[in-house]
């Protein structure tokens, strides 16, 4: 399989993702689009490496997967957070804030 | 790997361990995060240093490290060029850390218990920040760029939701999370393909991959624009602007409002701009229609606001219309005329934040309405206010007005004429809704005629703020004179 196949893959990942963010109502839900687009990138730069045979892709990797893990954590910290203050995490039902 | 000298880190070393002072002080005054939860009263502030020494600590920290960056040596850099300290690093440097000490020193009188108790993780989170950005200004690496950015952003999403308890303040933070998260996800996945395109990670090999103009390599740099355009929040990027900004302290909006726009502008640069020369012009177009679409609905959207701190969040998405106006002229005085409207936009909107601070403290109100009066009630509050406002609305003699001039100036000179006379528009527009808040002050009858009390912290921090537009206004040529030579250093 060549460079294309796992670019191709990369980019639907990130389509999934994307369009997973646009359209969930659940705040979970849009939180695991947000992985998968995060996801998608770490394909694209492990193909790059892999192909160009330079290993700093991989490095870069290490640092997206590390600062994928940092954001999920608060992520998940601020949805628990939201749910004892007002009982839902339904991205409708946050319009308190409007205008 | 080899360490040229410690001595460009000089700046970020101090912020870090400035950091965990902050951090332990914050421990140490809350006992019962370490002897278990029985050994002292939860919800007070313990035996240890007391909310307010932090904030004193955090302040005159951000001042020492803000006199340390003139002693920065311009040129240095580490880890193989990774880590450049020149003179547009230095310039943003000094931007960031002194709208973090003017928010600090606005926030050290905030009178909710939960500043007071939690004031080491508030200042920890700031300074974590700041540190974010301070790397950020100097990176010239996708993966350190990378890393600085996710820095600077993190902890600003926790400092959004940091009155937990409040009904907004999750949903704000939450809001804003989510946005930066997809934007950084944007960011990355075009940091891929440049990656990709080039080969390695300097930022060195932009310039050549441009010119090339792989098909891969525009897609990279169109998701990093559209990426960056999520983070200074440009038009069709911007709704989590203004939640945020009503639901989060005032003081920490002042400096969210510049200081992260800032380094999204500086991140811009170093990808766009520098070193890049003629082949950047095809980006020309692109920038120009966020800019024109950034003023206009920035600018149209803010008249019918009714709460002061979404006008002003809008008002700010309009600002950031006018900056990009400059970028895209994409010369060295466009870009010299962005920086000097950094500092005008710093000065001006930090100011009109911290009136905010002060009146919604008294009149527990963000509306307009709050304002009725004020000039009758305290004419120096409302004098200072108006100020603010016609430097964010561009009339001569405050910083505003050299701001916009300078900036249209360089987009003529390349040949933006539609931009210009849109951008030209567009502020009358932004002055007829500033002026709606001036004449609730000065023409409306006020409905309490006490004077609004002026804690002594904020008016320090707003005295600075007005030195700065007024100064800016009346002698706006060493800031201009300062700017030329930052950003000569780029073409």
């Amino acid at each position: 399989m060549g460079l294309q196949a796992y670019l191709t893959l990369a980019a639907v990942v990130f389509c999934i993702g994307f369009f997973g963010v646009i359209t969930r109502r659940n705040t979970i839900g849009i939180l695991l689009g947000i992985e998968l687009m995060l996801n998608s990138v770490n394909i694209n730069l492990v193909a790059f490496a892999r192909f160009s045979g330079d290993v700093t892709g991989m490095v870069f990797t290490v640092f997206t997967i590390c600062i994928t893990v940092a954001e999920a954590a608060l992520g998940l910290a601020i949805v628990i957070l939201l749910f004892r203050v007002r009982r839902t995490v339904t991205a409708d039902h946050l319009d308190l804030l409007k205008g | 790997m080899t360490f040229d000298s410690g001595m460009p880190l000089v700046v970020e070393l101090a912020l870090f361990a400035l950091a965990v002072v902050v951090l332990l002080m914050g421990i140490a005054g809350r006992p019962y995060l370490w002897q278990g939860p029985r050994s002292g009263p939860v919800g007070v502030a313990g035996g240890g240093p007391a909310g307010k020494a932090i904030g004193w600590v955090a302040l005159g920290g951000l001042v020492a490290i803000f006199g340390l960056t003139f002693l920065a040596t311009e040129g240095g850099s580490v880890l193989r060029g990774s880590f450049v300290q020149d003179s547009l690093a230095i310039f943003a440097k000094r931007l960031f850390i002194a709208s973090a000490a003017l928010s600090v020193l606005g926030s050290l009188t905030l009178p909710h218990a939960s500043f007071s108790r939690r004031a080491g993780e508030y200042h920890f989170a700031l300074i974590a920040s700041l540190l974010g950005m301070s790397v950020l200004a100097s990176a010239r690496e996708l993966v350190l760029l990378f890393v600085a950015f996710e820095l600077m952003s993190i902890p600003l999403f926790l400092l959004t939701g940091f009155l937990k308890r409040e009904a907004v303040a999750p949903e704000a933070a939450l809001k804003f999370f989510l946005v930066g998260t997809a934007s950084s996800a944007v960011i990355v996945y075009g940091m891929s393909f440049v990656y990709g395109v080039t080969g390695s990670t300097t930022l060195d090999a932009i310039p050549a991959a441009m010119i090339g103009g792989h098909p891969l390599m525009r897609l990279g740099m169109a998701l990093l624009l559209a990426g960056l355009g999520f983070k200074i929040a440009a038009f069709p990027f911007h709704m989590w602007a203004p939640d945020t900004y009503e639901a989060a302290s005032t003081p920490f909006v002042a400096w969210l409002s510049v200081a992260p726009k800032a380094a999204g502008f500086i991140a811009i640069i170093r990808l766009f701009v520098e070193g890049v020369g003629s082949a950047a012009l095809v980006w020309m177009p692109a920038i120009a229609v966020l800019a024109g679409m950034t003023i206009v609905m920035g600018n149209l959207m803010a008249i019918p606001q009714q709460n002061i701190k979404r006008l002003l969040a809008y008002s700010g998405i309009a600002h950031i219309g006018y900056m990009l106006v400059g970028l895209a002229a994409l010369s060295s005085s466009g870009v010299a005329m962005m920086l000097f409207y950094l500092v005008a936009y710093m000065f001006g909107n930090m100011g009109a934040f911290l009136v905010v601070e002060v009146v919604a403290r008294s009149e527990q109100s963000d509306g307009i309405d709050a304002y009725r009066g004020l000039a009758q009630r305290s004419p120096l509050l409302a004098l200072v206010m108006l100020i603010f406002l016609l430097s964010l609305g561009g009339i001569p003699f405050v910083a505003g007005f050299w701001a916009k001039l300078y900036v249209f100036w360089a987009a003529i000179e390349r040949g933006l004429y539609g931009l210009v006379f849109l951008g030209a528009v567009l502020t009358v527009v932004a002055l007829y809704y500033y002026l709606l808040v001036a004449r609730r002050m000065y023409i409306e009858a006020p409905v309490r005629r006490d004077p609004v009390p002026v804690p002594g912290l904020l008016r320090a921090a707003i005295i600075v703020c007005v030195l700065g537009v007024v100064g800016m206004g009346i002698y706006p040529g060493p800031w201009v004179a300062m700017a030329m030579r930052v950003a000569a250093t780029l073409f």
